[in-house]
């Protein structure tokens, strides 16, 4: 046959084809080693980049507490009708499964007889941003919507319901202001990690809910969640769990608070009760008011309307954003500096004969007669303008300024709420700065008895009043108490003696001054009342103000409630804090022939 | 006739080392069709393993019977296989089944596998026939049998099947001594134009010119547009991780991912989340599913399954008395390592990505009853080619 005489091939031809194989099979495992040893790690990174989702889940959020352990704020279970969009998933197009989603969206409010809460592009936002995450088609649904929800479930695969905590105000607009609402928002990434999904948290968004956020927030737990290339769930593993928030526990007393509010009923302006022995909030109330629970989950447009269009205000916290002219409550600060400073003796008098003149200013005194000549405690009992003008023409602003000052007027108390106002104290720098014009010795009458330029918070006239009251001392307004201690800002150098005349003049305003409405039987109440007027749209009108403390011996609250557009303070806001006094202290039943006591106010109204 | 006694010492002859990697390739090959096909929805293709199995044993009884008969009769007949080939390579533009955007089925098989063994024994059969001519001639003579069926099959489109039917050309001509010079020279241009026509890709994207001259320098690499995004895929695979770097990058997460030991079998995260195309997981990146699920471990275990496979192969060769069984081992070696090699290579990102399957681990039957039958006709050298025509 043909092969018998050929010569063979090389058989060293097949030695070097097999050398190559060999040498090509080396590359190749030396590049696999780089691959999967070398570069294991970046690559296992990679991977988990593209496939891994973070999903941020917050803790629950911490109640809030009233001082007796009252329940302020507190979660409830809300029911969502949530769509699990991935077992709604169609073959082929994104497109596809929306229109099914959207579909039957229609067809369970249908069902459900609820109207579509959720548009079409919210789907399709969510399939494309958010998939792995429940679709909230209907929020906090009723019960009545549940049960028919629960007759139709065969039918809807891939709805279920989803309860999610929500927050609840036990007593609806009670303290509004302080506790403040909140809003679901998107949480803040922990550092150091990268969240692709989030359920939204809850943050304060005013009053402690706000400024305590932090504590009540607690720390988010973390879930993860393996997903295919197209986006959709493979697996979840629970990662760090969720630390709920810590509750907190306020200072604020919620039956002084309800007896508060109900007594402003219907007036506008706002009260504050401090205890003068170590300066906690035990009532804080801004007039008109709204609902806590309009704002859960979310405020609906019709109400955020009316209270931001509303020209009363009601989300304004009049008590700390609130600056008013303090008027005649604010003498006693008067008298203050001027004894102290030794202007004045317990025993000198002043003449008033009805009206104050100082170059071509007039000021009158509300007793058109005049008080004749007056002392310091009388004049305090009866509020008269004359003498506090005359005692601040002779004292001078400055030492005025600094007693005021000192006691807190004119900067923030430092309460842990957030947009707190600071007031005014004015000066003769201030004035040039802001009316181009000299302090004038006008200026000084003026603000000697609370008028003008002067500004003050009815928080900053509470804390006042507890310095008053607690013989000297200021502390700073808390909400949350870290210990029985109050925290002291300054304690004042005021001899006692003047501060006790003071604090009986005081005493006789609530006994038979200008402040006789206050009064309540079985406690000794002292008290100041005020009025300012001021401009507005060019009619005048007047801020009314009454201050008080009690027991007189041992004050144990101090009390500053303004209301605005009121008649006098004596008339106006004294049976305001005289039937909170009386919630406070209780009152003994009337005793027999006791008409005096029974019936104290039967005489004029316009003291001042 | 052929008596049981002849039968039997017939298969005490087979290469054991050849038949047992084989063998446990397939094994491999079975599993891994079977991870890779597990998490498909479509329950024809989640059966894929069975089918790859069954063709395995079929093909295993081709290869016993190859085995047993002698392949200087079966080279005699390689002209009418070659034929056959081309006339189903002729009638698959027009009756063939369109799948994935290429033409390649007919009557269920892919020609253009069967093709491959069709021209090495065809080359087989020239090469080791006496040399009556000059090396010019037989230049000519392969240029038409490995051109015109490669021509066939490049319109499918399948560049796969050219790119390794140069090198198992070229290594059959290297082992037959023919026309050295030419073959040479043919190398020598080959890799010169390849770097030229990377270098000028390379030029345009790295080197700093004016967009119409970058176009133009793009133009004269006279490649298809799809073609150059491939090559750039390859050159700079940071470029575009979504497009055509993507299955690329994503082969490499998988095998990178994988480790020294494995994620375990079934385990595979890469193909499981679809990140791995799973249209082509199973069979042109199968070796990404193993990588994955073995590790290191078992990529270097499929690798040395392999030399055995071809050091034995050529051993066979080497052991042959007869060039035409001799040229026909180092054909059906070549073809199942340049199927190797570049399967491998691109799944880790040496190579650009061809669409080439990994010899009996892939799954795609033709191809794997293909490299069967080679690797029969293999041990019929092995069992007949020892001896140098004695009774025959």
């Amino acid at each position: 046959m043909a092969y018998h005489g050929q010569k063979l091939t090389d058989s060293w031809r097949l030695a070097v084809l097999a050398l190559i194989f060999t040498v090509f099979t080396a590359l190749l495992v030396k590049s696999l080693h780089r691959v999967q040893v070398v570069q294991n790690a970046a690559l296992t990174r990679d991977q988990v980049r593209q496939s891994v989702r973070r999903v941020q889940v917050p803790g629950a959020r911490g109640r809030i507490y009233d001082r007796n352990g009252v329940c302020l704020a507190d979660n409830r279970p809300s029911y969502c009708i949530a769509y699990y969009v991935e077992e709604l998933r169609k073959p082929g197009k994104w497109i596809r499964t929306i229109d099914a989603v959207d579909a039957d969206i229609d067809r369970l409010a249908g069902v459900l007889g609820l109207p579509r809460e959720i548009s079409r592009k919210t789907v399709e936002r969510h399939v494309r941003q958010s998939l792995p995450m429940p679709l909230l088609a209907w929020r906090d649904v009723s019960e009545t919507v549940v049960a028919r929800w629960a007759e139709e479930v065969g039918s809807f695969p891939g709805v279920d319901i989803y309860v999610q905590p929500e927050r609840f105000y036990p007593f609806d607009a009670i303290a509004a202001h302080v506790l403040g609402y909140v809003k679901r928002d998107r949480p803040k990434a922990l550092p150091g990690q990268r969240i692709h999904f989030y359920l939204p948290e809850m943050l304060g968004r005013s009053g402690i809910e706000q400024q305590y956020n932090g504590q009540l927030t607690g720390i988010c737990g973390g879930r993860l969640i393996r997903v295919d290339a197209r986006g959709y769930k493979h697996a979840v593993w629970e990662g760090t769990p969720a630390v709920d928030g810590d509750d907190i526990r306020t200072t604020l007393e919620i039956r002084l608070q309800m007896a508060l509010e109900t007594a402003f009923d219907g007036k506008r302006g706002a009260g504050v009760v401090v205890d003068p022995r170590n300066g906690d909030v035990l009532a804080m109330t801004s007039s008109p008011g709204f609902n806590l629970n309009d704002f859960v989950p979310a405020p609906s447009v019709a109400v955020w309307e009316r209270l931001n269009s509303d020209q009363e205000r009601p989300m304004f916290n009049r008590a700390l954003q609130g600056t008013y002219a303090p008027g005649s409550t604010f003498k006693p600060v008067t008298a203050l500096a001027a004894l102290k400073a030794g202007r004045i003796s317990a025993e000198e008098s002043i003449h008033c004969d009805g009206v104050f003149r100082l170059g071509t200013m007039r000021i009158r005194c509300w007793d058109t007669y005049g008080h004749n000549d007056i002392k310091i405690r009388e004049a305090i009992e009866q509020s008269c303008n004359v003498f506090f003008c005359e005692l601040g023409h002779r004292l001078g602003y400055d030492p005025i300024r600094e007693m005021a000052a000192a006691m807190g007027i004119g900067r923030k108390s430092g309460i842990d709420l957030p947009y707190e106002a600071s007031g005014l104290l004015p000066s003769d720098e201030w004035k040039r700065k802001n009316m181009s014009e000299p302090w004038r010795p006008g200026d000084t009458c003026q603000i000697a008895i609370g008028q003008s330029m002067l500004l003050t918070t009815p928080l900053q006239m509470a804390m006042l009043t507890s310095v008053l009251a607690n013989g000297g001392r200021l502390y700073r307004p808390r909400l949350v108490a870290d210990g029985e201690k109050g925290c002291l800002v300054r304690e004042l150098d005021i001899p006692r003696a003047v501060m006790n005349l003071v604090r009986d003049g005081m005493h006789d305003v609530a006994v038979s001054g200008t402040g006789r409405r206050v009064r309540i039987r079985g406690t000794e109440v002292a008290a100041k009342t005020g009025t300012a007027e001021y401009n507005a749209g060019g009619e005048r009108k007047k801020n009314t103000w009454v201050t008080a403390f009690a027991p007189f011996e041992q004050p144990t609250v101090a009390i500053a409630v303004v209301v605005e557009d009121g008649i006098s303070g004596g008339y106006t806001v004294a049976p305001v804090v005289h039937d909170l006094l009386v919630t406070i202290f209780g009152e003994p039943p009337p005793e027999e022939g006791g008409a005096a006591g029974a019936n104290p106010v039967e005489d004029e109204v316009f003291g001042d | 006739m052929i008596e049981l006694k002849d039968i039997v010492a017939r298969m005490r002859r087979l290469n054991i080392l050849l038949f047992s990697s084989m063998a446990g390739l397939c094994v491999i090959g079975v599993m891994f069709v079977y991870s890779a096909c597990s998490i498909r929805e479509n329950p024809e293709i989640q059966i894929q393993y069975m089918r790859h199995a069954e063709t395995a044993l079929f093909g295993l009884l081709l290869y016993l019977g190859v085995a047993c008969t002698n392949y200087r009769k079966v080279i005699k007949w390689s002209w009418l296989f070659y034929l056959f080939c081309l006339i189903l390579l002729i009638m698959v533009p027009f009756f063939g089944r369109k799948i994935m955007g290429a033409r390649r089925w007919i009557f269920g098989v892919q020609p253009s596998e069967l093709a491959k063994l069709a021209m090495i024994m065809m080359l087989a059969w020239i090469y080791g026939s006496e040399r009556k001519f000059k090396g010019f001639v037989y230049i000519l003579v392969s240029a038409f049998v490995v051109g015109l069926p490669t021509l066939l099959i490049l319109v499918q489109p399948d560049l796969g099947t050219a790119l390794v039917m140069v090198p198992t050309t070229f290594a059959m001509m290297f082992a037959a001594n023919i026309a050295p010079r030419w073959i040479w020279s043919f190398f020598i241009i080959g890799v010169l134009a390849a770097s030229a026509v990377l270098g000028m890709i390379y030029a345009a994207e790295r080197i700093e010119m004016p967009p119409e001259r970058q176009k133009r320098l793009r133009e004269a690499t006279c490649l298809q547009p799809h073609q150059i995004r491939r090559l750039e895929a390859f050159l700079f695979p940071e470029k575009d991780l979504y497009g055509s770097g993507y299955n690329r990058h994503q082969s490499e997460i998988a095998v990178g991912s994988g480790g020294l030991h494995g994620k375990g079998y079934l385990r595979g995260e890469q193909y499981m989340l679809g990140y791995l195309p799973p249209s082509v997981a199973s069979n042109d990146f199968i070796f990404a599913v193993l990588a994955e699920e073995s590790g290191f471990i078992g990529s270097l275990t499929v690798l040395l399954l392999f030399l055995t496979l071809l050091v034995p192969g050529l051993w066979v060769a080497h052991c042959c008395k007869d060039n035409q069984g001799r040229i026909l081992c180092v054909g059906v070696m070549t073809l199942i390592f340049s199927h190797m090699f570049i399967n491998i290579a691109m799944t880790i990102g040496l190579m650009p990505i061809t669409g080439l399957p990994l010899p009996f681990i892939s799954y795609g039957r033709t191809f794997l009853l293909t490299v069967m039958l080679a690797l029969g006709l293999v041990q019929s050298v092995s069992v007949h080619g020892r001896v140098a025509v004695r009774s025959f």
